[in-house]
C-alpha cells in the first residue's frame, strides 16, 4: 500500500489516536447501541468470545478476512484486531502505527455486537508490533491468531504475537514454500506443546478426504488390505501454466497415512515430472510403498486442492486398488474399489467444499491443539 | 495574583478538563463570585488569609465553616499546618476539617511524626487522607457488590477462593514526577496506599454498618493480619523491577534511568510484585498477588477472584482444553465493570468447553458518567462523611507492612530487576506465580 493513502473509513471506522481514545469511542458506540436497543426493548450484548487478530500484508486480504469474521460473528462474536502490515523497510518510510475502529452489528442478529479494529503498521515495525497489540486484547478471553500468508518465521513480531497465542491458524495452500515452511511450523509447534495449539485451513479442507479414506477400511472385507499398501498416489490441482505448486495439502494426506500406518522414511522426497514427488516410505513389517505426489491442471480447483487419491495394496494374493476422484462438477467424489482389476463398489457423494469462512469458523471452535495434526505434520517432517 | 486573575485561570481550566463540557457560563459566573485568592508567602500572608475568611464569613453568613486542602509537597505540610494553628485560622463557631494528600508520611516514623503535628491543630475526626482510589464509584462497588448482595459473601472465602489477583497497570513513565519518584518508588507512590486500599476492601469482613467508624474498623483489622515480609521472605515473596527501554502502543520510549531527573545508576523500583498472605480465618492459606508498575502494557486496575476448580471433573480431556477456572474480575479502570468467567459448551456436537465472560459494563448499564473521584471525595469533606479517608491507625498499618520490604531491599545487594517497557515486568515476577503452579491473568 502506498505511503498516504488513506484507508477507507467508511469500512474500517474512523482513526483513533491511541489505545485509550479507542477505547472510549468503542464504549461510546456500545452505549449509543445500548440506548437504542432499549428504545426498541432489545437489551444488546457485548458477546465476546474470543480475541482475534488476523494479519495480512494486502489490504484485500484483510478485507477479506475482516468479511469472514463478519460472517461468523454469530457463531463467534469477537474483539477482531486485523492488522495490515505493510513490512516494506523502504527508506523514508515513517514507521508508524494507526488504528481504527468499528461496532458492526452482525448480519441477521440485531443483539450481539462485535468489536473490529484495524491497526495498520507502516514501515519497519518488527519490535514494536505486539506493544501495539497487547492492550488491545480483551483481558481473559482465548487468543486466535489468524496469520494470512507465510509466517516470517524467525521475526521478533511473529515471536512476539505467538506468545500471545492460543492457537495460532495458518493456510499452508498460502506458502510460497510449504516444505521449507511446514517443517519449521511443526518444529515451534512442537516447541511450543501445551501452549499454544496449530491448525492449518489447508488440513481441515482434507476433512472429506480422510473421512472417505478410512471409511474403505471400515468394511472387515477390505480391512486386511491396510497392512499390504504397496502404493499411494495424491492428485493435487495447479494453475494452467503448472507454475504455481503448492503440494502442501497433498503432502499432508501423506504425512497422515503415513503417521496412522507407522510408516517410516526410506528415502528423501525426490522431485518427479513437473513439480511432483516421488518417493519410497517403508511400512511397519519392512516393505516399500512408493509414494507419488502428482500436479495436474484440473478447471475450476483452487491451486494446491487434492482432486484424487489412489491406494494399491496387495493381501492374501489379491490385488486392490481404492480410488477417489473429484467429480467434474467439484461438488462430487467418486470411490471406487477394484479387486484384481475388477469394480466390486463404486459410490459418488457429496463433496463438501468448504469456504474459507466455514473453515475459520470450524477452527475457532477448538481451542486446544489437534493431535492428529500434529502427527501428521511431524510424520511429515521426517520425511522431508 | 489578583482574585480576578485566578478565577480567570480556573475558568480556562475548568473549561478545558471538567466533565461537563461544555462549561454552563452562568453557573460558572455565580460559583466564581465566592472564590479568592490569597498567597501566604509568610505571616503576614497568612493574617490577610484570615482577615479574608472573617470578611467572607461576615458578609456571606457561613458560620466560619472551613476545610483546608493540602495538595502541596509533603514538606510544606508541617509549616503550612502550624500556621493554621498560630494565626487562628479555625474559625471560632462552625466546623474546621483538614484534607491531606497522599503520600502521608514516607515511612512509619514519618507519619507518625507528621500525624502528631496535624493532631496539634486538628482532632483525628477533622482530618481527611486522601487516597483518590477510595472516591471511585467502582472502588465503592466493591463493597456494594459483596454486601449488598447475598450470593457473594458466602463463596468470599478459603474454602472456595484458590486466589485473588490485583494488579494495578499504568502505561505512563516516570514523566515529570522523577523528583519525587526517585524518592517513593512504586511501593510508596502506589502499594503503600492504593494497593493496600483495594486489598482491604476486598479481603475485610463485612462491616456493621456503612459508617466512617465501621468500614475503617473492618479495614485496620485487616491490615493488621497481613503477614509482614522481612528477612529470607523478602527474595521468595517480593519481586522489584525497573523498567528499560521499550515500546507502548507502537511508540518508542525511555528506559526509566534514561529519564530526564533520574540518576543514570538509579535504584528505584518501577514495579512492584508480591505474594501476600492474610492470617485470619477466612484467607488462611489462599495467597494474594498483587503487582504494579510503569510502563505496562496497558493502563489497567483490576481484582480478579479465582475460584477453585470443580472438585470432581465428568468431561474427557479434550473437551476441557478450552476451560479455565471461574473468576470473578472487578474492573476499576478502564471499561469499568464486573465481569464472571465460567465454562460454557462450545455449539458443536459432542463436548467442547470453552471460559466465556458474562459481562457487566458500567457505562452500558446506567448510561451516566460516573462522578469524578475527586468530585465524591471533596464533597465527603464538606458533609464531614470521612468513611471514604484513611484514618491514622491506617495509615500506620499500610506502613508498618511496606516498611520491612522497603528497607530489606535498601540493604540488598542486587538491584531492581529489569524488564523492557511495554511488557508485563520482569521475569522475575511470572517465576514469583508460577512456582505455586499458578500464571497471572491476561489483564
Amino acid at each position: 500500500m502506498a505511503e498516504g493513502v488513506a484507508v477507507d473509513t467508511s469500512f474500517w471506522g474512523t482513526r483513533q489516536s491511541g489505545v485509550a481514545a479507542l477505547e472510549r469511542e468503542l464504549s461510546r458506540l456500545r452505549r449509543a447501541q445500548s440506548a437504542h436497543a432499549r428504545e426498541l426493548g432489545r437489551p444488546i450484548a457485548r458477546a465476546s468470545v474470543l480475541n482475534l487478530i488476523v494479519y495480512a500484508e494486502r489490504e484485500a486480504h484483510a478485507r477479506r478476512a475482516a468479511r469472514s469474521i463478519a460472517d461468523l460473528a454469530l457463531r463467534h462474536p469477537s474483539r477482531a484486531i486485523v492488522v495490515l502490515a505493510d513490512r516494506g523497510t523502504r527508506e523514508g518510510i515513517e514507521q508508524r502505527i494507526e488504528m481504527h475502529c468499528r461496532l458492526p452489528i452482525a448480519d441477521g442478529a440485531r443483539l450481539v455486537c462485535y468489536e473490529q479494529i484495524l491497526v495498520r503498521a507502516r514501515g519497519d515495525v518488527d519490535d514494536r508490533l505486539a506493544s501495539a497489540l497487547i492492550p488491545l486484547l480483551v483481558p481473559d478471553l482465548p487468543v486466535f491468531l489468524w496469520w494470512t500468508g507465510t509466517p516470517p518465521l524467525g521475526t521478533r513480531s511473529f515471536a512476539d504475537l505467538l506468545r500471545l497465542t492460543d492457537r495460532l491458524v495458518v493456510d499452508s495452500a498460502d506458502f510460497a514454500r510449504p516444505e521449507m515452511t511446514l517443517p519449521v511450523i511443526a518444529r515451534i509447534s512442537d516447541d511450543a506443546r501445551g501452549r499454544f495449539g496449530l491448525t492449518d485451513l489447508n488440513w481441515t479442507r482434507l476433512t472429506p478426504w480422510r473421512e472417505i479414506a478410512t471409511a474403505f477400511f471400515d468394511v472387515p472385507a477390505w480391512r486386511r488390505f491396510l497392512d499390504g499398501i504397496t502404493g499411494l498416489s495424491v492428485g493435487f490441482a495447479v494453475d494452467m501454466d503448472g507454475r504455481d505448486i503448492h503440494p502442501s495439502q497433498a503432502l499432508l494426506f501423506v504425512g497422515w497415512l503415513a503417521s496412522c500406518l507407522g510408516w517410516r522414511p526410506l528415502e528423501a522426497l525426490a522431485p518427479s515430472e513437473a513439480g511432483g514427488l516421488l518417493f519410497a516410505i517403508a511400512r511397519p513389517d519392512g516393505a516399500r510403498v512408493m509414494v507419488r505426489v502428482r500436479p495436474r491442471f484440473e478447471r475450476g480447483l483452487a491451486e494446491g486442492d487434492v482432486f484424487g487419491i489412489r491406494i494399491k495394496a496387495t493381501a492374501g494374493g489379491q490385488l486392490a486398488e481404492f480410488v477417489v476422484k473429484r467429480q467434474p462438477d467439484e461438488r462430487h467424489q467418486t470411490a471406487t474399489v477394484l479387486l484384481d482389476g475388477q469394480r466390486r463398489w463404486e459410490r459418488t457423494m457429496p463433496l463438501p467444499s468448504p469456504a474459507i469462512v466455514e473453515l475459520i469458523g470450524e477452527e475457532l471452535s477448538i481451542l486446544g491443539s489437534d493431535r492428529t495434526y500434529e502427527k501428521a505434520l511431524d510424520t511429515l517432517v521426517e520425511l522431508a | 495574583m489578583s482574585h480576578e486573575e485566578y478565577r480567570e485561570e480556573l475558568h480556562t481550566a475548568v473549561a478545558q478538563y471538567s466533565r461537563t463540557r461544555p462549561l454552563n457560563e452562568e453557573v460558572w459566573r455565580s460559583f466564581a463570585e465566592h472564590l479568592h485568592f490569597v498567597a501566604t508567602a509568610d505571616d503576614a500572608g497568612y493574617e490577610e488569609l484570615r482577615r479574608t475568611l472573617d470578611q467572607l464569613d461576615f458578609a456571606l453568613g457561613t458560620n466560619a465553616n472551613r476545610l483546608f486542602y493540602l495538595a502541596t509537597p509533603p514538606p510544606a505540610y508541617k509549616a503550612i499546618v502550624e500556621a493554621i494553628g498560630e494565626h487562628h485560622l479555625r474559625g471560632e463557631t462552625g466546623w474546621a476539617r483538614i484534607v491531606v494528600e497522599k503520600p502521608f508520611g514516607h515511612d512509619r516514623g514519618s507519619a507518625v511524626e507528621l500525624n502528631e503535628i496535624v493532631h496539634t491543630v486538628f482532632r483525628e475526626d477533622e482530618v481527611f487522607r486522601i487516597d483518590h482510589y477510595l472516591g471511585k464509584e467502582t472502588v465503592q462497588n466493591i463493597l456494594v457488590m459483596r454486601f449488598s448482595n447475598g450470593i457473594f459473601e458466602p463463596i468470599w472465602n478459603r474454602q472456595y477462593v484458590d486466589h485473588v489477583q490485583i494488579t494495578v497497570a499504568e502505561t505512563i513513565g516516570v514523566g515529570e514526577r522523577a523528583g519525587y519518584y526517585e524518592q517513593a518508588g512504586a511501593m510508596r507512590d502506589i502499594v503503600q496506599n492504593h494497593l493496600l486500599q483495594l486489598l482491604a476492601l476486598v479481603s475485610m469482613e463485612p462491616p456493621a454498618a456503612f459508617d466512617d467508624k465501621a468500614v475503617r474498623d473492618e479495614k485496620v483489622k485487616v491490615m493488621r493480619a497481613l503477614r509482614r515480609i522481612a528477612g529470607d521472605d523478602l527474595a521468595t515473596n517480593a519481586v522489584r523491577g525497573q523498567y528499560a527501554r521499550g515500546f507502548i502502543e507502537g511508540v518508542p520510549v525511555p528506559g526509566y534511568r534514561e529519564e530526564q531527573g533520574v540518576a543514570r545508576d538509579s535504584g528505584t523500583e518501577t514495579f512492584v510484585a508480591l505474594k501476600l498472605w492474610v492470617d485470619n480465618w477466612r484467607w488462611e492459606g489462599i495467597p494474594f498477588y498483587v503487582r504494579t508498575g510503569k510502563r505496562l502494557p496497558k493502563q489497567s486496575t483490576e481484582i480478579a477472584i479465582q475460584f477453585r476448580v470443580a472438585p470432581h471433573q465428568l468431561f474427557s480431556r479434550e473437551a476441557l482444553a478450552g476451560l479455565e477456572p471461574n473468576a470473578l474480575v472487578l474492573r476499576i479502570q478502564p471499561d469499568e465493570g464486573i465481569s464472571l468467567r465460567f465454562g460454557a459448551k462450545v455449539p458443536v456436537q459432542g463436548i467442547r468447553i470453552r471460559a466465556v465472560n458474562m459481562d457487566f459494563d458500567y457505562g452500558a448499564s446506567f448510561m451516566v458518567d460516573a462522578p469524578d473521584a475527586y468530585e465524591t471525595l471533596i464533597l465527603d469533606a464538606l458533609r464531614g462523611d470521612a468513611t471514604l479517608f484513611t484514618r491514622h491507625d491506617e495509615v500506620d498499618q499500610q506502613w508498618a507492612f511496606v516498611d520491612p520490604i522497603i528497607t530489606g531491599w535498601a540493604e540488598s545487594t542486587e538491584g531492581p530487576a529489569s524488564y523492557e517497557a511495554g511488557t508485563w515486568g520482569p521475569t522475575e515476577a511470572d517465576a514469583l506465580i508460577e512456582r505455586d503452579g499458578r500464571k497471572w491473568r491476561k489483564a
